[in-house]
């Protein structure tokens, strides 16, 4: 039923995530307020703000974790298909081509850095529980299949030597490096970031910002970020949301946004605020 | 009328025990982050003590009681400084595992003290004048079970206004709510924890000593009685201490009503069945908010 | 040579393992062990199958469970009322006497979507505590007095099995230590594959899981369908390997025990539960060698407190600190020696 629904929605050409009015609030406090933005496919688009903007509460409602009290959020999924997501279910966010990545890394510390790459295709596995368990032919060869991309993608990332490490062990810049690669298991249409620059230094985050181009013009994705690192963003986005208080401040090229008075403001406070 | 009225008074009585040896694990629970599985032993155990010194040295239920508290006290305080102190490095699982072990060394020394037969210990008051018990519109409650509600509400009551009104009753809740901050904040932390030990030691020897008449002194007189005490912290929830002992008298009530007007095979069963219903939809318990996640 | 794969090898070890095991029984006959180590490493089995079920739920899922000896108590009675009183061969009666915990199992599942921590843990003790007050109270249980069960014949009365008899070679403790084998290569299996990865995802974080497309309720249900099979697999045995189940065995303090094995053992490891599953159900054996008569049982419950103030993460570590201690030791003895 959901899908009729979904296929009256119209989208703009080349975007690939449209969203209208959106809001939420928790208690009395709105988080999100009337919220509207759309993404280009090919875009590196960042969504900056001060802390407790909202700016993950946007990421949770794309991604399903929140559900928005109003608004609704288009995506053109990976059969170009236009969905609405609001009420999919969460885990059947990433099947329509978005995943997402972690302010505070999300790995599994038990396993090594390759076997954590393979929970990122998990939905693409076929087989069946009982040929797992029994670890039938066929849930050998598909393992192996998921196995090769994802060192495929281990060396893409650069960080192929870490392959059979535990993912315990390894330094912080490797592990965020780890979970963007996890994110390209899945085949994604659209990247979602959670603050990919907090916790690395100078060096890592030119790599950082390197590598996220490659993924946009190498493997055609679409990327969006949150970031609190003005380098990263500055460096690196084609375009800028910046939110303040759950709203809506600006939109527009880096260098546009950097020079906005508002968001200057919502920054370093008013200049009457000062004086006071 | 009269069986409801019946019903009540027993339910009271029984409540009141649940209560105590609810309090007493919730209270670990909260300040040590462990569920206490030996706590049903411990009380037992203090039981036997209990009945040795009434029977062979003071000749008084009343002095036995006292000096079985005591030692339940004593041996929470070692529990805690032994034992549980030092284990700061295991986790939450492995701490419950503690927990088993102290069963298991309970139940070892309990037969080599106390030999392997039961015992029997008397209530607390007999008579009242001519008879034995209160008749209230032809339902009855012994004094002894008037006692026992008596006593609960006494030792809960004191608890509640130490918790609530006390600078100590503020160290507890710090602790309770967030360990590792209160200790940083200065809060006496380590003698938090080892007091809630003690006082649930006595809770638990309160509760067992007054059980004791009904079912004898035996090594697993205080097992149902565990069960129900935790079951009734999750009912209750966690995230108070009154929650716990309102789940007790309510577990206490329908445990009864369920048997009675029921059926006396299936009534308590069907009873834990609702319970768990229950949690599945309103898992923080009875009392208690709903903790949104934060992702 | 062609390099053995991880799998190859862990089950060429399983494989090694059971082997051994296997020569047990065979000593016992030629009377070179006690036919009683035998009964008791027989407990082992049982407890470390059901241990390895909950390693996978509580390790690998991070879903916590008290009801284990339920199911185990549930499927006991289930496979002695089929085998001796209705005469199903022994397969038939455990594939059914392992299906209805499973379902049980599986609505416990749906309960952990709504709990976690503590709360599941008291929840599945309910569910363990209404099992063990339905095996008192009804009569199919047989009340205190439980059920008789018989050793199984297998392929229809051709191999008649034996245990605990003078003289005769206890074929019983094959077949469970063919059924651990199985139990072991299984369990492999699950946690290298996408459902163990999935599972361990999920015990990290759910909203990563769910990120990543993992469906919580169906792994969920998967972790608890595992675990209960497994434990009322040992349970089937465990009826079929005493002659006899009665509601005394399935308490809340036998399943703190299966949560203690893996505790001790080590989580998330195969051999680490089965060395668990040793020092638990088979403490005695090296306990009775103590004089004083009636100590056992407390320096037992020091012994488990004492494992885990010292090894926290399991006995399984203690190999790798003996290594590191014996490279130390030679270390500075060279160094000595030097000097």
């Amino acid at each position: 039923m959901g899908k009729k629904i979904n296929k009256q929605y119209q989208m703009k050409e080349n975007t690939v995530l449209e969203i209208e009015d959106l809001s939420i609030a928790f208690g009395g406090l709105k988080a999100v307020d009337n919220l509207s933005f759309d993404i280009k496919e090919k875009e590196i688009f960042g969504l900056i703000g001060p802390n407790g903007a909202g700016k993950t509460t946007v990421f949770n409602c794309i991604t399903q974790f929140y559900p928005p009290d109003t608004g609704t959020i288009l995506m053109k999924n990976k059969n170009n298909e236009v969905v609405n997501l609001i009420g999919q279910k969460v885990h059947n966010v990433i099947r329509q081509g978005i995943v997402r990545t972690f302010q505070n890394v999300e790995l599994i510390y038990e396993l090594s850095v390759i076997d954590n790459l393979l929970v990122g295709c998990h939905i693409y596995y076929k087989t069946d529980i009982f040929s797992q368990i029994l670890r039938l032919p066929r849930a050998n060869k598909e393992e192996r299949k998921f196995r090769k991309k994802a060192v495929d993608i281990l060396k893409f990332v650069g960080i192929e030597k870490y392959k059979d490490a535990l993912v315990g062990g390894l330094p912080y810049g490797v592990l965020k490096k780890v979970e963007l690669a996890r994110t390209l298991m899945s085949d994604p249409k659209l990247i979602i970031l959670d603050e990919p620059a907090a916790g690395l230094n100078e060096q890592e985050t030119e790599n950082l910002s390197q590598l996220i181009k490659d993924i946009r013009d190498k493997l055609n994705c679409t990327i969006f970020l949150v970031e609190h690192d003005m380098r990263l963003v500055m460096g690196t986005c084609d375009r800028v949301c910046a939110i303040s208080f759950g709203k809506l401040l600006a939109i527009g090229k880096a260098k546009e946004i950097q020079n906005n008075t508002l968001v200057q403001e919502a920054y370093l406070g008013k200049e009457d605020d000062m004086n006071e | 009328m009269e069986t409801i009225l019946q019903i009540l008074f027993n339910s009271l009585e029984k409540g009141s025990i649940y209560a105590l040896a609810a309090l007493g694990i919730i209270l670990i629970i909260r300040t040590s982050f462990t569920v206490n599985f030996a706590f049903g032993r411990i009380g037992m155990f203090t039981a036997f003590i209990t009945v040795y010194f009434m029977n062979h040295i003071l000749s008084s239920i009343w002095l036995g009681a006292v000096v079985g508290i005591i030692s339940a006290i004593v041996i929470g305080l070692i529990v805690d400084m032994v034992v549980l102190r030092h284990a700061h490095k295991v986790d939450i699982i492995g701490k419950q595992i503690v927990t088993l072990g102290l069963i298991i060394i309970i139940s070892g020394i309990t037969p080599l003290l106390f030999g392997i037969n039961p015992f029997h210990l008397p209530k607390f008051i007999n008579y009242v004048g001519q008879s034995d018990s209160l008749t209230i519109m032809n339902a009855s409650i012994e004094y002894n079970g008037l006692f026992t509600v008596g006593i609960g509400l006494i030792f809960m009551v004191c608890l509640f206004f130490f918790i609530q009104k006390t600078k100590w009753g503020l160290a507890v809740r710090a602790t309770a709510s967030n360990e590792p901050t209160a200790r940083l904040m200065g809060v006496p932390t380590k003698i938090v924890t080892m007091s809630a030990w003690a006082i649930a030691g006595a809770f638990g020897a309160l509760a067992a000593i007054m059980i004791a008449p009904s079912v004898n002194v035996k090594p697993d007189m205080m097992d149902s009685i565990q069960v129900i005490a935790l079951i009734a912290c999750v009912l209750g929830g966690f995230q108070t201490f009154y929650g716990p002992v309102i789940g007790a008298y309510l577990i206490a009530f329908s445990r009864n009503v369920f048997t009675y007007y029921i059926s006396s095979v299936w009534g308590e069963s069907l009873m834990y069945v609702l319970i768990l219903l229950f949690i599945v939809f309103r898992p923080q318990g009875l009392i208690g908010k709903k903790i949104v996640k934060k992702v | 040579m062609k390099k053995l794969s991880i799998a190859q090898k862990a089950y060429l070890s399983y494989a090694v393992f059971i082997a051994l095991m296997a020569l047990l029984p065979v000593l016992a006959y030629y009377d070179i062990i006690q036919n009683a180590t035998v009964d008791i490493l027989s407990n082992v089995v049982i407890y470390g199958i059901a241990a390895l079920g909950l390693n996978i739920l509580l390790g690998y899922s991070g879903l916590v469970s008290l009801g284990t000896a339920g199911f185990m108590g549930l499927s006991s009675y289930f496979a002695a009322y089929f085998t001796k009183d209705l005469n199903l061969p022994f397969f038939l009666s455990l594939l059914i006497a392992v299906g209805i915990p499973m379902l049980i199992g599986l609505l416990v599942g749906l309960v952990s979507l709504r709990l976690e921590g503590y709360y599941l843990a008291i929840a599945t003790l309910g569910v363990g505590e209404i099992l063990h007050k339905l095996f008192l109270n009804i009569d199919f249980f047989g009340g205190s007095t439980g059920r008789k069960a018989e050793t199984p014949q297998l392929l229809f009365g051709l191999i008649k099995l034996k245990h605990y008899e003078y003289n005769s070679f206890n074929s019983m403790f094959i077949l469970l230590i063919i059924i651990l084998g199985i139990v072991m290569f299984l369990t492999f299996n699950i946690i290298h594959s996408k459902v163990g990865r999935a599972f361990l995802t999920m015990r990290g974080s759910e909203t990563c899981a769910q990120a990543m497309g993992i469906n919580l309720l169906k792994y969920k249900l998967e972790a608890f369908a595992i675990s209960t099979l497994f434990a009322s697999v040992a349970g089937v045995l465990f009826a079929h390997n005493l002659n006899h189940t009665d509601y005394q065995t399935w308490t809340m303090v036998t399943s703190l025990n299966i949560l203690a094995i893996i505790v001790i053992g080590g989580m998330r490891s195969i051999f680490g539960t089965l060395i668990g599953a040793f020092i638990v159900c088979a403490d005695v054996l090296f306990l009775h060698y103590i004089p004083i008569s009636g100590i056992d049982y407390i320096l037992r419950g020091a012994l488990i407190i004492v494992i885990i103030l010292f090894y926290p993460r399991g006995l399984v570590n203690i190999f790798h600190d003996i290594k590191r201690l014996f490279r130390k030791f030679f270390q500075r003895k060279i160094g000595v020696g030097n000097g």
